[in-house]
């Protein structure tokens, strides 16, 4: 390198670092704030659950966000704010009683569950906040707690249950899935219970969803699988534990498109409540939430209740 | 730097082996019904299982009713699988290996309807009395209602 290089090299990099000082600074300048507004109605749960939380949750999931000097250092400031509001939109522990009771408690087992995964608090998060992480104690409490509050039994006998009104034409939901019969031929591909919820459920899958389950051809699902989930409430168990489906709760289907429904990971989502068959969602953005969640089962192209086991 | 190497691939495949999230399809544990209909479902904590009742057209239909006497031709098949934790969800249990396959049949007999009961297999023909504890898996087979479907 001779002189004159040298010096234009070395004008070149003042410059660049003007640049990037200046942009800094502006950065800076514009870095979002994120405010604290008002704790409207607090999640009051017992002593040491609510500490874990405000521990590794609050900074994101409730109006208590208390951010260390360098998340409000920009281009950091900006992925925070982001977070915090993204995070507040799905859940605020400020604002707790906002959701129904019952939406409070399936919540709670997402939120237990969300952690179990590994996926909460976020992990870019607990890289630089080390304390936030949830140890396997902590979430232990957290999964005792959940089991405590959701004991929920439907009363009755399935066979004296009243019939009531079924739907009179073929209900469809807005994104297009209609409901259908044909699920009684196909295969039960699992059957589950759920104490969480006090649900039982028998879910049936369509030849090809069969076939790719036979062939471990899931990672993705093929075109035109259909998966349906029968729910029931669950009656008390008889003397013998024996806990049996009660009321007819819900249908849910899956049906496998992965161009059409590129939007939710290539599935399209459909339930339809009650006898009467009430399509639910009342934009086509419902099926938003539902991917949302299915996401804690990607190791299994979005399907949680497929036979399996370890992989080793 | 070799064995270094080595260290961190030993650890990376001992966490991928304990990741009770990475999972392969099991699909024998699915059911073949070759034309029956589900009756109903029910699972059991204390026993850990969870159980499928099929039957075919003659047995859904008085599935659905209260009443004691079985017409010829009726067959009921349930199977019973172990209950498990998902491995995916902390609150849901699911079915896993298959346990059983229970068999009952009725057929016409000269002094009325004779009742046929098989685990997996094993058949034992009863007229009247049968075997007693088979007898009270049939009479159990027997009590179970059909689940309300839309
Ligand atoms: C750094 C911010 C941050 C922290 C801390 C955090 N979350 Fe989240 N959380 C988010 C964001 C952003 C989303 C939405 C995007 C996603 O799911 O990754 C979210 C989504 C969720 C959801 C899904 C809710 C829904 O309705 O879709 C649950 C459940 C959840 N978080 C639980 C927790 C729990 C429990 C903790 C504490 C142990 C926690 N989060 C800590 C940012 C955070
Ligand atoms: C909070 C988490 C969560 C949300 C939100 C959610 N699901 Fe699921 N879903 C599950 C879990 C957990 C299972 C499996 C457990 C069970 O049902 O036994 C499941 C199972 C299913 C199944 C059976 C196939 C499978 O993946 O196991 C279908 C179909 C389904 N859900 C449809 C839907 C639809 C449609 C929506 C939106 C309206 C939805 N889900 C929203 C958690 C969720």
């Amino acid at each position: 390198m001779n002189a004159l290089e040298k010096h234009r090299y070395r004008n070149a990099a003042a410059i660049l670092a003007g640049i990037l000082f200046t942009s800094f600074v502006v950065l800076q300048a514009n870095s979002p704030q994120i405010g604290n507004p008002p704790v409207t109605s607090e999640f009051h749960g017992p002593e040491e659950v609510t500490r874990i939380l405000k521990r590794s949750c609050y900074d994101c999931h409730s109006n208590e966000t208390n951010l260390r000097w360098y998340d409000k250092v920009a281009p950091f400031s900006y992925k925070v704010a982001a977070d915090v509001e993204e995070a507040r939109k799905r859940f605020n522990f400020s604002e707790w009683d906002s959701i129904p009771k019952a939406d409070q408690e399936g919540k709670l087992w997402y939120i237990v569950n969300m952690i179990d995964a590994g996926r909460m608090p976020l992990p870019e998060y607990t890289a630089t906040h080390p304390s936030a992480r949830v140890t396997p104690e902590e979430l232990a409490i957290l999964k005792n707690y959940v089991t405590g509050i959701s004991q929920h039994y439907a009363a009755g006998d399935t066979a004296r249950i009243a019939e009531k009104a079924r739907a009179a034409s073929v209900p469809k939901s807005i994104n297009g899935i209609a409901y259908f019969d044909d699920y009684k031929n196909w295969k039960v591909i699992s059957t589950t219970g759920r104490p969480d919820n006090g649900t039982s459920r028998i879910i049936y899958g369509n030849d090809i969803a069969v076939k790719a389950l036979e062939e471990n051809k899931i990672l993705p699902w093929p075109d035109g699988a259909v998966v349906v989930k029968v729910v029931w409430n669950s009656q008390a168990p008889d003397a013998w534990g024996n806990v049996k489906p009660g009321n007819f709760n819900n249908i849910q289907i899956m049906v496998r498109d992965a161009k059409k429904f590129a939007g939710t990971e290539g599935w399209g989502f459909a339930r339809f409540n009650g006898l009467d068959l009430k399509p639910y969602g009342k934009t086509v953005s419902f099926a938003t939430s539902c991917i949302n969640c299915h996401q804690l089962a990607k190791g299994t192209g979005f399907v949680f209740d497929i036979p399996t086991r370890p992989q080793h | 730097m070799k064995s270094l190497i080595t260290f961190i691939l030993a650890i990376l495949a001992l966490t991928a082996c304990h990741d009770p999230r990475e999972l392969t399809p099991a699909p024998e544990t699915i059911f073949t019904e070759n034309g029956l209909h589900v009756i109903t479902s029910f699972h059991n904590n204390l026993t850990r299982t969870i159980s499928v009742l099929y039957g075919n057209d003659d047995a859904l239909a008085n599935a659905g009713k209260e009443r004691d006497a079985h017409t010829p031709g009726e067959v009921l098949k349930l199977i019973t699988w172990d209950l498990k934790q998902n491995p995916l969800w902390f609150g849901s249990n699911i079915n896993g290996r298959v346990q059983s396959v229970e068999t009952v049949t009725v057929s016409a007999g000269p002094s009325g309807p004779v009742i046929g009961y098989a685990k997996d297999g094993n058949s034992q023909k009863a007229s009247g009395n049968a075997v007693s504890g088979n007898a009270e898996r049939i009479s159990f087979i027997f009590a179970q209602r059909a689940s309300v479907f839309p």
